[in-house]
């Protein structure tokens, strides 16, 4: 019996978790990587339906050029070009000389121009303040704030100072254009300075199965006040089509809030949070897991916020900001 | 009757079976715990290890952790009780392709332990104790290649069962010994060989639900474990432990061990695999000096 125990005792301690564990899936073979990709897609992606995507006529589409013994780009190129059938910037495929994209933003026409700004409405004093580049405009009378992306700082200190300055203004312009996105709780961090009490704003849900619409409950947005400054004047929310992302959640929140208009040019979208992964050869690759919904549980607004007032970009002047000029007429 | 419920009703027949000896009286017992030596021991140790999250890679990731844990062990031939408090901590790579990624991976595990001797297969020299093993092991890993999905962790509890087979190798006379022309001495010494197999008979998982991250952040209501589910039957764990533990003149111990610790949960997706390797070194300081 003692012998029993000690070859058991010794087979126990020289098993390896190779007897234990699966077979090891790193790969560059192209169809492995193809495979596993498009599966991820099909059981995770969140917006099939919406978009009235085909995903196994894609996979048809793309598995014929895929070949043993493509090269790393070619096979990149073909994955990639499968994601951006997805027309998601939420949708990436990442190696170490590669990204693909999509580029939603193209879809419109350019409506923005910093320096445009800067010499026409802002002077070059403006304020910086954490995130926010921001001054009087309009004589005074408007307070312009530049938020040009989520990067997840905006505090009590820097935003407090914003709104305390232009707290006597008939409205403030908050342009979110080309905003790209960034820390989704600085949507919630920017929104609650213009609530009075809590208030529903969207819904969402995030798959929960591996088919096309197998997702949780809707669960509620809220938004509650900020306990300190607020601004309870007229908010002009500027958007455009580089508006995506924390930047077109901000914008589908607008629909909510009385006293915010959005103007300008339909968002980017991008209301699904994006979910990562890596593929059997070491690259890497995301896409949006979840839906955003309006009040009414429509998930749409992922192709694009559209504003209450839709203005756009006059390139044949470039002295005016014609999305600026009509946001001063709707605030005064 | 499915094959783990047989195996789990038959491992627990056979620790029925080792309570089931000569019981004695209220007062004898507790005067024999009372007398059972008692041990604050102090840990460190390195490694090696490896882990698989199938919700976020196909890719192994392979690291050298570092190991320290805090623990209470009260035991002598006939029992044995044991409370273990560890950290380990480790940067874990996966490169493959001209590709890397790194994930700094924190493995916070809290155990006890109840083992007793089993009389039959016990002897002066062997020691044969079986029992069981409650651990509760919780993974932190950030890896910020994953975007979205940078931060991941779980808690995997597992009820283990137990069996330690001890053999006493200390040296009782003084030996005089020669190597070539130098002539040393062997003092006598109290030691012992340890070998100890836990296997998992209720292996649990808490982990995330179907998709990796939950949706709390876009909620605005932060939560720890967002759409987080737990499966009480859940994959297989199993780990064993190689202790040489040297008794000192102050009735302190020093105790040099390898762990092997390996398991992984269950289920159709997300899936994790872990495995550790690990050598480490215990001071067994003895608290009632017996």
């Amino acid at each position: 019996m003692k012998k029993l125990i000690i070859c058991i005792a010794l087979c126990s301690l020289f098993s390896c978790e190779k007897a234990l564990f699966e077979e090891d899936m790193a790969s560059t073979d192209p169809k492995v990587n193809f495979e596993y990709l498009w599966k991820e897609c099909n059981e995770k992606y969140s917006y099939f339906e919406l978009k009235n995507i085909d995903w196994d006529a894609i996979k048809s589409k793309y598995e014929v050029k895929i070949f043993d013994g493509m090269s790393q780009d070619s096979l990149f190129n073909v994955l990639g070009a499968m994601l951006t059938e997805l027309k998601d910037d939420h949708t990436n495929l990442i190696s170490n000389f590669n990204v693909s994209k999509f580029g939603v933003k193209y879809l419109g026409q350019d409506n923005f121009d910093w320096r445009i700004i800067e010499d026409h409405y802002l002077n070059q004093d403006y304020y910086t303040s954490g995130p926010f580049k921001h001054n009087f405009i309009d004589n005074g009378n408007i307070g312009y704030v530049r938020f040009a992306s989520f990067p997840g700082t905006i505090d009590g200190a820097n935003f407090g100072f914003v709104l305390n300055r232009y707290k006597n203004t008939k409205g403030l312009i908050l342009d979110l254009r080309e905003n790209g996105g960034g820390a989704v709780s600085d949507v919630f961090n920017l929104l609650n300075r213009f609530v009075e009490s809590k208030t529903l704003i969207n819904y969402s849900r995030i798959k929960s199965g591996p088919e096309h619409n197998d997702f949780s409950e809707d669960e509620p947005v809220y938004i509650s006040p900020y306990n300190g400054i607020r601004y309870k004047n007229k908010v002009a929310v500027l958007t455009d089509r580089g508006t995506y992302s924390a930047g077109s959640f901000t914008a589908l929140a607008t629909k909510a809030l009385p006293n915010l208009m959005l103007i300008g040019d339909t968002t980017g979208g991008g209301l699904g949070l994006p979910n990562g992964g890596q593929l059997p050869n070491g690259w890497f690759y995301r896409f949006s897991v979840t839906q955003a919904l309006t009040l009414d549980k429509n998930p749409d607004y992922e192709n694009g916020v559209p504003p209450d007032i839709k203005v756009l970009f006059n390139w044949g002047d470039l002295t005016k900001d014609e999305i600026i000029e009509r946001s001063i007429l709707e605030l005064q | 009757m499915n094959k783990k419920t047989l195996i789990t009703s038959i491992l627990l027949l056979v620790a029925f079976y080792s309570f089931s000896q000569n019981e004695k009286l209220d007062d004898e017992k507790l005067s024999i715990n009372k007398g059972r030596p008692n041990y604050i021991g102090v840990t460190m140790g390195f490694g090696a290890g490896n882990f698989r999250d199938f919700a976020t890679s196909p890719l192994i990731y392979n690291g050298n952790p570092f190991y320290l844990s805090l623990s209470t062990l009260k035991m002598d031939n006939k029992r044995e009780t044991e409370s273990v408090f560890s950290f380990a901590f480790g940067n874990y790579n996966s490169i493959y392709n001209n590709h890397s990624a790194s994930s700094n991976v924190y493995i916070f595990s809290l155990f006890h332990s109840e083992l007793f001797q089993l009389n039959k297969l016990s002897s002066e020299k062997w020691n044969v104790k079986i029992g069981g093993l409650l651990n509760a092991t919780a993974n932190l890993r950030f890896n910020p290649s994953l975007l979205n999905n940078d931060f991941g962790y779980e808690i995997i509890p597992t009820l283990f069962g137990s069996m330690k087979v001890t053999r006493d190798i200390s040296r009782e006379r003084v030996k005089n010994k020669k190597f070539l022309f130098i002539k040393y001495k062997l003092k006598s010494t109290s030691r012992n060989l340890a070998f100890k197999l836990n296997v998992g008979l209720i292996n649990s998982a808490y982990r995330n639900g179907y998709v990796y991250t939950g949706q709390s952040s876009i909620l605005n209501e932060l939560k720890a474990f967002d759409d987080y589910q737990f499966k009480f039957f859940s994959g297989f764990r199993m780990n064993t432990v190689l202790d040489y533990t040297v008794a000192l003149k102050n009735k302190n111990k020093i105790q040099f061990s390898y762990l092997w610790d390996a398991y992984k949960t269950g289920g159709d997706f997300n899936k994790l695999e872990m495995a550790q390797h690990t050598f480490k070194i215990t001071l067994l300081f003895n608290t009632n000096n017996k």
